[in-house]
């Protein structure tokens, strides 16, 4: 498969070399970390949404949950931002890899799920707790398939990549 | 301070611990005092958790000794094998127990099969810690064997017992080698889903005690502790296999073994919680109230351990091997 130019001009760029070179700390390992910490916000906090919606916790009022969605949403920031430099420093690998794409795909998803249990779940405050569970069941299901969906494919990015950068190919 | 230093200071906490929590065990069914039962169960909780690094240790003793005149390579992996399968069988026992605590916080005493469970693993598990300590003694003191003998030799419970125990390097291997790759794949999936599951659970009391999110009460936002122990569980029992699978990736690692101590002190985090009579005060707290300032300080280091602990594993990966502490 021919790997598109663009990856190798990425690959090249000051911030890329940097990222994937430096012996700092604060190189790669640390933007990875990041992208952990920001994982643990993200699914940490749907998952005790998800697990109170389905009847973990039965006696804790649902509404002041709502205030995790903004804990979810900085989770979100945190993983975008260093999905992207992550990606800088990776291009070829991720990209060439179809597992990357079912990955942005499951987050998507989840993403989506995310802001619907928001918009309908938590957004109306008139609904009594048992309509809004009424509602939420098959979306907080759904929310944690998603996001175990994208836990394993982002982890198996690692075991799966053929290129590693541009011309590197790694036989499997 | 090597590593056969730290396992020989570790190595008597797991042994002496499970006889000392099994004797208050069964001295609590007299006179059905309920608080040495609780007592009992605290102590296999914390057992399990030193149990650990004990384990870990042993490792790189293993490496130290080995090369050593007059150490048999037979008793080594003897004793490996002991070693292995009494983790799991305390890690089990200590899981028991902390469900036991559960239903003695939910419904003032554990249930009958809880009990029972206890009382099974924690005999099972006294007698192969025995096992691992006889077995481990016999490595370094010719004395202590039965003859003279320098071969393995078992007794009839021994060579019954040792039937069970994996033989260390086929199980380390065909940890490694099971689907290639994916077997290691597979156990970083679970690692992972476990973290996300204990941050997320733990992570809201923790933020509650805080003062965020005040209008939920405590009593039943504390109802997702069994999940906490559910994702704590999983990440001991992957985290234990892909060290078991390749020990020498882990053994001179300094950001593991910090990872362990963050972990251990998460362990006292805990105690000091539960045990001193904070969770007591704040498990009343309603919608609205604010937590003590002890409770806060506790909670605050929870979010700051548990974010060591996952800073550490992942730097894991790049520290490498950069510990020697065993070569002096």
């Amino acid at each position: 498969m021919a790997v598109p130019e663009l990856f190798h001009t990425i690959e090249e760029s000051g911030l890329s070399t940097w990222m994937r070179n430096s012996e700092s700390v604060f190189g790669f390992y640390f933007i990875l970390l990041f992208h952990t910490i920001g994982l643990s916000l993200l699914v940490g906090a749907n998952a005790v949404v998800d697990l109170r919606i389905l009847g973990v916790a039965a006696d804790l009022p649902l509404k002041p949950l709502k205030r995790f969605f903004g804990i979810m949403w900085m989770g979100l920031g945190i993983n975008v931002t260093t999905g992207i430099l992550l990606l800088t420093a990776y291009p070829t690998k991720a990209l060439t890899n179809p597992v990357f794409y079912v990955k942005l795909s499951f987050i998507a998803l989840a993403v989506m799920t995310m802001q619907m249990i928001n918009a309908r779940v938590f957004a109306d405050a008139s609904l009594s707790e048992a309509a809004m569970i009424a509602k939420g069941k098959t979306m907080a299901k759904w929310s944690l398939v998603f996001w175990i969906g994208a836990i394993t494919a982002g982890r198996l990015l690692s075991e799966t990549y053929t290129y590693l950068t541009y011309g590197h190919h790694v036989a499997r | 301070m090597n590593f056969a230093h730290l396992h020989l200071l570790l190595n008597h906490f797991p042994i002496i611990g499970t006889i000392v929590g099994l004797g208050l065990f069964l001295i609590s069914f007299f006179g059905k005092n309920d608080d040495l039962r609780r007592g009992s169960l605290i102590v296999f909780a914390a057992v399990a958790l030193l149990t650990i690094p004990t384990f870990l240790s042993g490792f790189g003793a293993q490496l130290m000794v080995k090369q050593k005149p007059g150490v048999s390579d037979a008793f080594i992996q003897r004793h490996e094998g002991a070693a292995m399968l009494s983790l799991w069988f305390m890690e089990a026992t200590g899981a028991l127990a902390l469900i036991g605590l559960w239903q003695v916080h939910r419904i003032s005493r554990p249930a009958t099969w809880n009990v029972s469970a206890v009382l099974l693993f924690s005999l099972v598990t006294v007698g192969l810690m025995a096992r691992t300590g006889n077995t481990g003694g016999d490595i370094r003191h010719p004395e202590i064997r039965g003859s003279q003998q320098v071969a393995v030799t078992e007794g009839t419970v021994g060579s019954i017992v040792h039937a069970f125990e994996p033989t260390p390097d086929k199980f380390s291997e065909s940890i490694l080698g099971w689907w290639g790759g994916w077997w290691w794949a597979f156990i970083m999936v679970l690692h992972f889903i476990g973290l996300a599951l204990l941050i997320g659970t733990m992570g809201a009391l923790d933020i509650r005690i805080l003062g965020f999110a005040k209008q939920l009460p405590i009593a039943p936002l504390h109802r997702f502790v069994p999940w906490a122990i559910v994702g704590l569980g999983i990440n001991i029992v992957t985290g234990m296999l892909a060290f078991i699978g390749q020990p020498q990736n882990y053994i001179y690692n300094p950001a593991f073994w910090l990872k362990m101590l963050a972990l251990l002190l998460l362990g006292l985090n805990a105690a000091a919680f539960y045990l001193t009579g904070i969770f007591d005060r704040v498990e009343r707290l309603g919608a609205g109230e604010d937590a003590p300032m002890s409770a806060k300080l506790i909670a605050a280091s929870s979010l700051f351990l548990c974010f060591a602990v996952l800073t550490l594993g992942r730097y894991i990966q790049p520290t490498g091997d950069s510990l020697r502490l065993g070569s002096n």
